[in-house]
């Protein structure tokens, strides 16, 4: 028997910065969605599995505001303007946030003073309902236009210089070359791609050879380079931006200290005189908001993403990982937990074991809980007796 | 409490079972050639085995016809179309007066994008009287609609399914579209010759065996003619981010690239190899490309790509401008959003033109009929079935990627079967 | 002979005479006992995942994975030696069917371990893990053959077709005898302890280390052996018929039954299987009668929830209530579904086929019965001929010894 593309030997470290760099900016869209489920778990100690498809239904909703601004699949529009994002953003955010209110008080709400793994049901429920009404309804395999994102273009950075190469004499070569084969298709009146003579043959082979000597030359010079898309490096700013509001509501505001004491203590909450049902509606809307901004930007700015009513299931799984790596029901956890779920695929990715990443993922998952049973940040409480 | 099972006993029986099996297992190194042996070989049209069970007739007013498709699940957008196809299709023999002044009634099966469904839901049409069944557009799921139809002596016409070894199931598995060894080899002679690639790099879909299969059979040809496989990674069906494979297969510096998926991640895949630096990397890919979605999901990257197709909307011959006169006019002024539509058609076309040759109205006729097939012009081309072991020996069209102005897909260049051979 | 063995005999016999009468009435192939083995296989993955879920409440949602090692397990030996396989169909069967078992078992234990130091949720997305794990290496595993390479995403396609009713069903009657006697035994309440507090039956001797491995090495066993009457029956193994979604199912069928309930999760089971199969000829309907069919479940089911809480009167009175409340849901389906038909842009709609509503009734099914009886269709009950005698003759049941 044998198991193809385990990982070889020789490792490549010019491509390391590159999928560090790309499992990093990933890693911020995971830590975006695992906050979601992160925050009602620990509001809750619910997983609250419907969140990829809240997740799902926020790139639906940043779809058809794009199509609302015009860039419908025919449209004949230019590059689009930063405050198109900013709506679609917008939109997406405020769709799943009442999403989000909506599921949790139709079908976990009635459910709470049952055992958990009956609200896991409904969960499961509503997520199928969601996953498979959608598609009667909803058009699928859908993409934003990339032409909306007026951030299309790359940073590069340059990793180590590029070789001067000679190239005058491959150019005149090709030059050459190519006019050869022009002349003979004018004379002839012959396709390029279905070459009639012997000649003709040898006259494009000519010139193909040729072509291909300059590129080798010029890739045998190229230096290293990083690119970084500038829609990436929006999206993690965004993403930075939005957990540093998060940061400041769940620590300094009254709602904040309501959620963390009930997070702390549900019952007691309760007696304190906090409003237990606002709050836990107020954690889904703030959690399904978070989804809805990963969504657009996963949508946007990874340019023609797919979307379709399945969309959240890739993307959901991960997150949900992250969230029990970083320690789940721990805010910083599932940031550091999306992170380091980024970076492992990255590494995975660069060790050149492509078809493994997703097990690799679940591999590391099951070593650290192996050894740290809460997740990295989170505690492993002794079961009260 | 006395037991009659206790656990020591349930385990001691499962171990016992165990070392049973583990025994028997051993021996497996002695094979014995007593009784009916499974063909090894399989790969010739004698090989195929013949039905056996008694034929199904058609019963009723109505001859029944089956489809299987994914009316739900991740290849849902596949299935509909190939449905929309099917049902053009009969309703247009309908239409003409059926044969012997009996209509076709189509049943539809949902296979939920699942092999075991698919499975399920071909017994239940069987259960239904239906005496042929047009199958699914993945391998995958025909595989299992072609051993429920075979033990009851139902042909199968698989309208996607490009999987080589998959009309060896049986004489009653024909297929209308072309298989991966044809499709594979083409765009690695066409990789090879017209576009002068040496190195090329395969970025595969881990998920789909389609993607799997093509990439093979691309890399077997590509090599064969002397060209370098610089490596080959993988993604999965509804990924979101591929700068993973990208930039491992970007280090090893190939001058075209073979996308073997299909193109809700082909677009974003291109869009990304774009942006990744790779700006004259050559993309290539297959049938599985074919929608105008990917103009949309692949932007600018995608134009000046190269993929195979099965017939271009662009011919003059007449049956392919009428299907899509029709299929717009009945599907809101849209194109096919697959390819599968025209397959689905055709699959199906083929199977009524068939009942209306068959000596009569039952399943095994039938599939006689169909193996007969000869010069059967379909929208994807012309089909040939009588001696060929169920595959179609159709052309491949190489087509450029242009922008809806231009025409979409641009022809380039026409393969057929007996291209490949002299070489 | 005593009356202990006697019953003991009997159940038995009357085991075997189920599941060869129901070989004899479905054996002969098609959709008919296509449907009956699949039920068997899916009451045997319920019961053994109730044994590790419910019944040791260590929450696993990988069982598909174990499905699919004895599928795969099956598969692979059947690829490597067809002649053998082919010489005599039902012994290879009987084979197949302990080594996927021991196969799964191993990879019970394996995923056991870990669950030592694991609790709840963790253990959870452990599972669900093993689950994804399995089914990428299964996309990965590619064996040379006579006929080349085969294996990959597309699975292994058997030549050869094994099929016995009887068996499977032998299977899942005895995945039931061993669950539902081993928890008579010392060591079955050891198995309810562990669930119910670990700290506490630690502390009354029980050894939780062991009881937690055990649990899923008889568990995962039991989907082996499951998995590879299925690869045979299919005469297929690939990684699609293995996916994420197929454990959610799983766990769904044991929580929906009544968690800890064997009884409830062979219904549960049954209930679920058959579900989407019944729902295959459901006829085409306008979009309109789909939104009323929504909203109209929505309305019975809050009133119904409503009379649940708020009122305790007589059951007479409360199923006559429960009726009022499915009225007012069909009304309002009839209501809305006619309101909406007059409206032309929603009466052009094409129609939508029954078939791809299979998937949304089914998730309706599980979200409704999961408000109405969150504790799960028989809650932690069991069926039991004391049960049958109490119901039928109104007699009080003698207390066994």
């Amino acid at each position: 028997m044998l198991i193809g593309s385990l990982p070889v030997a020789g490792l490549d470290f010019s491509t390391l910065p590159q999928q560090l760099t790309d499992g990093l900016l990933l890693g911020f869209i995971y830590a975006l969605i695992a906050l979601g489920y992160t925050m009602v778990y620990g509001v809750l100690k619910l997983i609250n599995f419907a969140h990829g498809e809240v997740f799902m239904f926020g790139a639906y909703a940043a779809l058809f505001t794009s199509w609302a601004l015009g860039y419908t699949p025919n449209h004949a529009l230019g590059t689009g303007t930063p405050w198109m994002l900013g709506v679609m953003l917008l939109a997406a955010m405020t769709f799943c946030g009442l999403l989000g209110v909506l599921i949790e008080r139709l079908a976990y709400r009635p459910l709470r003073t049952q055992p958990r793994i009956a609200s896991l049901i409904t969960a499961i429920g509503i997520s199928l309902l969601l996953q498979y009404g959608g598609q009667i309804f909803l058009p699928l395999n859908q993409n934003i236009d990339s032409k909306i994102n007026p951030f299309g273009g790359s940073l590069e950075i340059a990793l180590s210089g590029s070789a001067k190469v000679d190239t005058v004499a491959l150019d005149a070569e090709v030059k050459s070359a190519s006019e050869k084969f022009d002349a003979y298709l004018k004379s002839s009146g012959e396709d390029a791609f279905n070459l009639k003579t012997d000649e003709g043959r040898s006259l494009r082979n000519a010139k193909q050879d040729a072509e291909r000597k300059l590129r080798d030359a010029k890739s045998a010079g190229e230096g290293k380079t990083l690119v970084i898309s500038y829609g990436k490096l929006i999206a993690m700013g965004t993403t930075i931006v939005l957990m540093i509001g998060l940061t400041y509501l769940v620590l300094f505001t009254k709602a904040g200290r309501a959620m963390r004491a009930v997070s702390h203590d549900f019952d007691a909450a309760s007696l304190m005189g906090i409003n237990v049902n606002t709050i836990v509606t107020f954690t889904f809307a703030l959690g399904s908001c978070l989804a809805g901004a990963g969504a657009m930007m996963v949508a946007t700015f990874y340019a023609g993403t797919k979307i379709d009513t399945f969309f959240g299931m890739v993307l959901g799984v991960k997150a949900f990982v992250a969230a029990v790596l970083g320690g789940i029901g721990n805010i910083p956890g599932a940031v550091l937990g999306g992170l380091l779920m980024g970076v492992t695929e990255g590494l995975v990715a660069w060790a050149g074991s492509t078809a493994y990443k997703d097990a690799v993922a679940f591999v590391v998952l099951i070593l650290v809980l192996l050894l740290r049973p809460g997740g990295l940040l989170g505690s492993a409480k002794v079961e009260k007796v | 409490m006395s037991t009659f099972w206790n656990w020591k006993t349930a385990v001691a029986t499962l171990a016992l079972a165990v070392a049973v099996g583990c025994s028997g297992g051993g021996e497996s190194t002695t094979p014995t050639n007593e009784g009916k042996t499974p063909d090894a070989g399989g790969t010739s049209a004698a090989a195929r085995p013949t039905p056996t069970a008694p034929t199904v007739k058609a019963e009723g007013d109505t001859i029944k016809i089956g489809i299987v498709g994914s009316l739900t699940g991740d290849q849902k957008p596949w299935g509909d179309d190939s449905i929309k196809g099917a049902e053009m299709a009969v309703a247009e023999f309908n239409a003409a007066g059926g044969v012997n002044g009996k209509k076709i009634e189509l049943l539809i099966g949902d296979s939920a994008s699942k092999p075991d469904q698919a499975k399920s839901a071909t017994e239940k049409l069987l259960s239904d009287g239906v005496i042929g069944i047009v199958g699914e557009v993945a391998s995958g799921n025909t595989i299992q609609i072609a051993s429920a139809a075979f033990e009851k002596s139902v042909p199968v016409v698989a309208v996607g399914a490009t999987r080589t070894d998959l009309t060896d199931k049986g004489t009653h598995v024909v297929r209308v579209c072309y298989t991966d060894d044809f499709q594979g080899p083409v765009m690695a002679k066409f990789a090879y010759d017209d576009l002068g690639l040496r190195k090329v790099g395969i970025i595969t879909d881990n998920k789909a065996p389609y993607s799997q299969g093509l990439s093979k059979s691309f890399e077997k040809t590509f090599k064969e003619l002397g060209g370098e496989i610089v490596g080959e990674v993988f993604y999965e069906t509804g990924q979101t981010d591929f700068t993973g494979p990208i930039n491992e297969i970007k280090g090893k510096t190939p001058d075209g690239l073979f996308l073997s998926g299909y193109f809700p991640e082909v677009g974003p895949m291109a869009q990304a190899i774009r942006n990744s630096g790779m700006k004259d990397v050559k993309l290539l890919g297959g049938d599985g490309w074919d929608s105008p979605q990917i103009l949309t999901s692949g932007g600018d990257a995608i134009l000046g790509a190269f993929m195979c197709n099965h017939y271009n909307n662009k011919e003059s011959r007449p049956i392919v401008q009428e299907f899509l006169t029709k299929y717009k006019k009945e599907n809101g002024g849209k194109e096919p959003a697959t390819t599968m539509a025209a397959l689905g058609y055709d699959a199906m076309a083929l199977i009524l033109d068939a009942v209306k040759r068959a000596k009569s109205l039952d399943s095994v006729a039938l599939m006689e009929a169909l193996n007969e097939t000869e010069g059967f012009e379909g929208v994807s081309g012309t089909i040939n079935l009588k001696g060929r072991g169920g595959n179609p020996d159709k052309q491949a069209l190489v087509v450029e990627i242009r922008p809806l102005a231009e025409g979409f897909q641009v022809f380039r260049k026409a393969y057929a079967p007996s291209d490949l051979v002299k070489n | 002979m005593n009356q202990f063995w006697l019953v003991r005999a009997g159940s038995f016999v009357l085991a075997f005479a189920f599941a060869f009468a129901l070989d004899a009435a479905f054996g002969g192939g098609g959709y008919a006992q296509r449907l009956v083995m699949l039920a068997a296989l899916w009451v045997t993955l319920a019961v053994s995942l109730n044994l590790i879920n419910g019944i040791t409440g260590q929450f696993s949602m990988g069982h598909a994975g174990f499905y699919a090692v004895g599928a795969y397990t099956a598969a692979i030996l059947t690829t490597l030696n067809p002649a053998l396989a082919e010489q005599n169909k039902l012994a290879w069967l009987l084979l197949m069917i302990p080594t996927g078992a021991l196969v799964g078992a191993i990879a019970g234990f394996v995923v056991g371990v870990p669950s030592l130091r694991l609790r709840g949720d963790y253990l959870a997305i452990v599972t669900l893990g093993f689950g994804e794990i399995v089914r990428i290496v299964a996309q990965n595993i590619n064996i040379k053959t006579p006929k080349g390479d085969v294996g990959g995403a597309y699975g292994f396609t058997l030549d050869v077709k094994l099929t016995a009713v009887w068996v499977a069903w032998m299977l899942a009657i005895a995945v039931i005898a061993i669950c539902r006697n081993l928890l008579r035994t010392a060591h079955g309440l050891a198995f309810l302890a562990v669930r119910e507090d670990e700290v506490a039956a630690l502390a009354m001797g029980v050894n939780v280390t062991r009881t937690k491995v055990t649990a899923f090495v008889i568990g995962s066993a039991m989907a082996g052996a499951a998995g590879a009457i299925l690869a045979l029956f299919e005469g297929r193994a690939s990684p699609d018929m293995f996916t994420m979604d197929q454990s959610f199912i799983v766990v769904t069928m044991v929580v929906l039954g009544g968690t800890g309930s064997i009884t409830g999760s062979v219904l549960a089971a049954l209930l679920l299987f058959y579900l989407p199969e019944k729902t295959r000829e459901l006829s085409n309907m306008p979009i309109s009668s789909v939104a009323g069919l929504f909203i109209g479940i929505g309305v019975a089911v809050s009133l119904a929830r409503m009379i649940q809480q708020r009122y305790h009167g007589p059951v007479a009175q409360r199923i006559g209530l429960n009726f009022g409340a499915i009225g007012a849901g069909v009304v309002t389906m009839a209501v809305i579904g006619f309101v909406l038909q007059q409206v032309p842009a929603i009466a052009a709609q094409p129609l939508v086929a029954g078939a791809k509503l299979r998937m949304v009734v089914f998730a309706i099914v599980l979200i409704v019965l999961m408000l109405l009886r969150p504790q799960g269709v028989l809650g932690h009950h069991e069926f039991s001929w004391d049960w049958v005698r109490r119901t039928l003759f109104r007699k009080p049941a003698e207390v066994p010894a």
